[in-house]
């Protein structure tokens, strides 16, 4: 847009605001949100209901984690949701040592499949979307064939990992929150966050410097795994059964939604974990809302859909710039 | 992002590595899967069901009979008009076609009971899984017929595109009988009859269920299937029009998708009884819903009993849930074919009346009869 009948300063308020609501839209969503439902739902505004909303969110927001990473790097990962299903699958199969052994399993388990990816893009070449498509695939294949039915998990040590709480806040938030730091902290602080983002800025330029992108890369599709996978079994854990044939279904596209709600550009060479965790939170208080005011379930669809699109346009706004 | 960060690794790769780890990533998949089987040791289940579901299926079998004798007065089929010829079933080869992997209790049960309904009655029987694949399921009921079927019992992953198969199923002059879902075509022409549960009447006996239990006042919330499937809408229509004729001071106030899942259940009623916290009733179109509103109940610290739950399937985890007292009543939908419909295909191939529609019996599971009938859940 050139606006010629705006003066220079005029124009660049503008644009700061615009840099302001795309950067922070989608604080300014939560706010708006929260805000309309203290309003409008009855009983919003009690401990319980947040605790319900923030454990909800929780294995959703770890996904989101590792995807942001993978998008970070210029790449996708849809194989978090099968991931998920494979964790709760291994996690049952290897209960019997104790809980502990169990999630290491699911969890060496969802890293095994972030290796394939890795390899598949960095040394073979693969197109980032097509490589996890084929393990999503593979990995809900094989959460099946491990585990063919929905399996109840008695483990008194799972049942209190998914239900229990330390000083009232629930272990499942708890470890989300600790997850998002360290994910935050990463990204900016180490080196291996530093290659990441100049890899997702462009690939050429971070190999011609130097860099060993191949391991990075399959560095991040690891990460993006295990998280996957810890998911699955906080998931596991908050069911208290294990059932590789639903659980993470459509689990990638929540987690891509909240990253690009949350801001992290498609584009690569940017990772925004703020924006992600608030993306995340986002779109359960929009699903939370549909859901207390009874409106039909198509519309929960309709008012995500409003919302990436929304989002979107914020990104190509800002690809402009 | 300061560059200098960046030229801090500035090591070399060598390239003869990308084959190694082609096969890495390929043998990564197979590796996982031998590993995991390996060694696994899996969680002691305490209820010690891991192998139950087959004996139940052939211990409920008996009680199985057709809905009501009224329900074959409608239209019947002889075998002259359907042109086939009357053979001995004993004699005969039945296939059998699965449509759905045999990964949830229904179809285990439901394969489980034809083939001890074949044992039983000493016929041989030939089975086909079509692993949720259309395609496969055509392919499937071919073969059957290329390995010499007499006679077929289809369990139809859909109700459409069957042409091919009925004629030349036609052509050799192949009773077929379908379970659980129809096929759209012309009973006792291109098909013999078809055996299933009425959803609609699931629906309306769950909600005389609840209405027994919440006394027929007070709110209740459903739990809805998944959107745009028929077992959906006829759940969901009969309950409705049963709560509207019989008590019209039950309020359905909340109606939710929970998409047939646990973890939906479980999520979508936890978002209820935070906004709703005075619910008296959850009505769950399947059981594994109704676990999951269990679960959330649970976790908001509410008793046993406190929101009565009605379900519909009859599964062993759900009849488990009344014995413990968290689930109020639990609509069977009934999964055992087996003996109907090697019944249904005797008296045809011997020169008998079958009805074209035959509605199986569901039973129900409450707290008089949950623990006896424990054995009989699938």
């Amino acid at each position: 847009m050139t606006d010629i009948g705006l003066g220079g300063r005029t124009r660049l308020d503008r644009d700061r605001l615009l840099r302001l609501l795309q950067d922070y839209g989608v604080h300014l969503g939560v706010a708006v949100l929260l805000l309309v439902n203290i309003a409008i739902t009855p009983h919003f505004l009690s401990a319980e209901n947040f605790r319900t909303q923030a454990v909800q969110v929780a294995p959703v927001l770890i996904v989101a984690l590792g995807m942001a990473l993978a998008i970070g790097s210029e790449g996708v990962d849809l194989s978090v949701g099968s991931v998920m299903a494979l964790s709760t699958s291994l996690l049952s199969l290897y209960l019997g040592y104790g809980m502990w052994i169990a999630l290491l399993v699911a969890v060496l388990g969802g890293a095994a499949v972030g290796v394939a990816n890795g390899a598949l893009i960095a040394y073979i070449g693969v197109q980032p979307i097509v490589a996890t498509l084929a393990l999503m695939v593979a990995g809900r294949g094989l959460a099946q064939v491990l585990l063919p039915q929905l399996k109840d998990v008695h483990d008194p040590t799972m049942a209190s990992l998914g239900s229990g709480d330390l000083l009232g806040i629930p272990y499942l938030v708890l470890i989300a929150v600790a997850l998002a730091l360290l994910v935050a902290f990463v990204v900016r602080r180490t080196t291996f966050g530093r290659q990441l983002l100049a890899i997702g800025d462009s690939r050429p330029a971070a190999k011609l410097a130097g860099l060993p992108v191949r391991r990075v890369l399959i560095l991040v599709y690891v990460c993006s795994g295990a998280l996957a996978a810890i998911a699955g079994v906080l998931a596991t854990a908050r069911l208290t059964a294990s059932d590789p044939t639903s659980l993470g279904n459509l689990m990638e596209l929540s987690a891509i939604t909240a990253v690009v709600v949350g801001g992290t550009p498609l584009s690569g060479g940017r990772v925004r974990i703020g924006g992600t965790v608030a993306g995340a939170v986002l779109i359960q208080l929009l699903t939370a809302t549909l859901i207390k005011h009874d409106l039909p379930p198509s519309w929960t669809q309709i008012a995500q859909a409003v919302v990436i699109i929304l989002a979107v346009y914020a990104a190509r706004e800002r690809g402009r710039r | 992002m300061k560059p200098n960060i960046f030229l801090r690794r500035t090591s070399g790769r060598t390239q003869g590595r990308a084959s190694a780890s082609t096969l890495l990533a390929v043998g990564l998949a197979a590796g996982l899967a031998l590993a995991a089987t390996g060694c696994a040791k899996s969680e002691d289940d305490k209820s010690g069901d891991s192998d139950g579901s087959k004996s139940s299926a052939a211990e409920g079998d008996a009680g199985q009979v057709v809905s009501s004798p009224g329900a074959g007065g409608g239209k019947s089929c002889v075998i002259g008009d359907y042109g086939a010829k009357k053979l001995d079933l004993k004699s005969a080869t039945v296939g059998f076609s699965q449509s759905e992997k045999e990964a949830n209790p229904f179809r285990i049960a439901e394969t489980a009971s034809m083939k001890a309904e074949a044992g039983k009655r000493g016929v041989k029987l030939l089975t086909a899984n079509a692993q949720s694949q259309f395609s496969k399921q055509i392919s499937d009921v071919q073969d059957l017929i290329a390995k010499g079927a007499d006679l077929l019992v289809i369990a139809p992953l859909n109700s459409d595109g069957w042409e091919p198969v009925l004629r030349q199923a036609k052509a050799k002059h192949i009773p077929i009988v379908t379970i659980d879902r129809k096929i759209n075509a012309a009973a006792c022409k291109d098909y013999v009859s078809f055996i299933g549960s009425d959803f609609v009447e699931q629906g309306r006996r769950a909600a005389d269920r609840m209405i027994a239990a919440t006394g027929g006042k007070g709110e209740v919330a459903i739990l809805l299937g998944a959107a745009g499937n028929n077992v959906t809408t006829d759940r969901t229509k009969g309950f409705e029009e049963q709560i509207e004729k019989k008590a019209p001071d039950l309020k359905v106030v909340f109606k939710q998708t929970g998409e047939f899942a646990r973890e939906k259940g479980q999520q979508v009623t936890e978002q209820l009884i935070q906004s709703k916290p005075g619910i008296d009733g959850i009505y769950a179109e399947n059981d594994e819903m109704g676990l999951g509103a269990v679960g959330a109940l649970k976790g908001a610290g509410k008793k046993a009993g406190d929101v009565k739950i009605v379900t519909i399937d009859g599964t062993k985890n759900a009849v488990r849930g009344i014995v413990d007292g968290w689930i109020d009543g639990v609509i069977e939908s009934n999964p055992r074919f087996g003996p109907l419909a090697f019944q249904t295909l005797d008296t045809f191939t011997k020169g008998g009346k079958v009805a074209q529609d035959i509605v199986i019996k569901d039973s129900a599971y409450t707290k008089d009869n949950a623990e006896s009938d424990l054995g009989k859940a699938y």
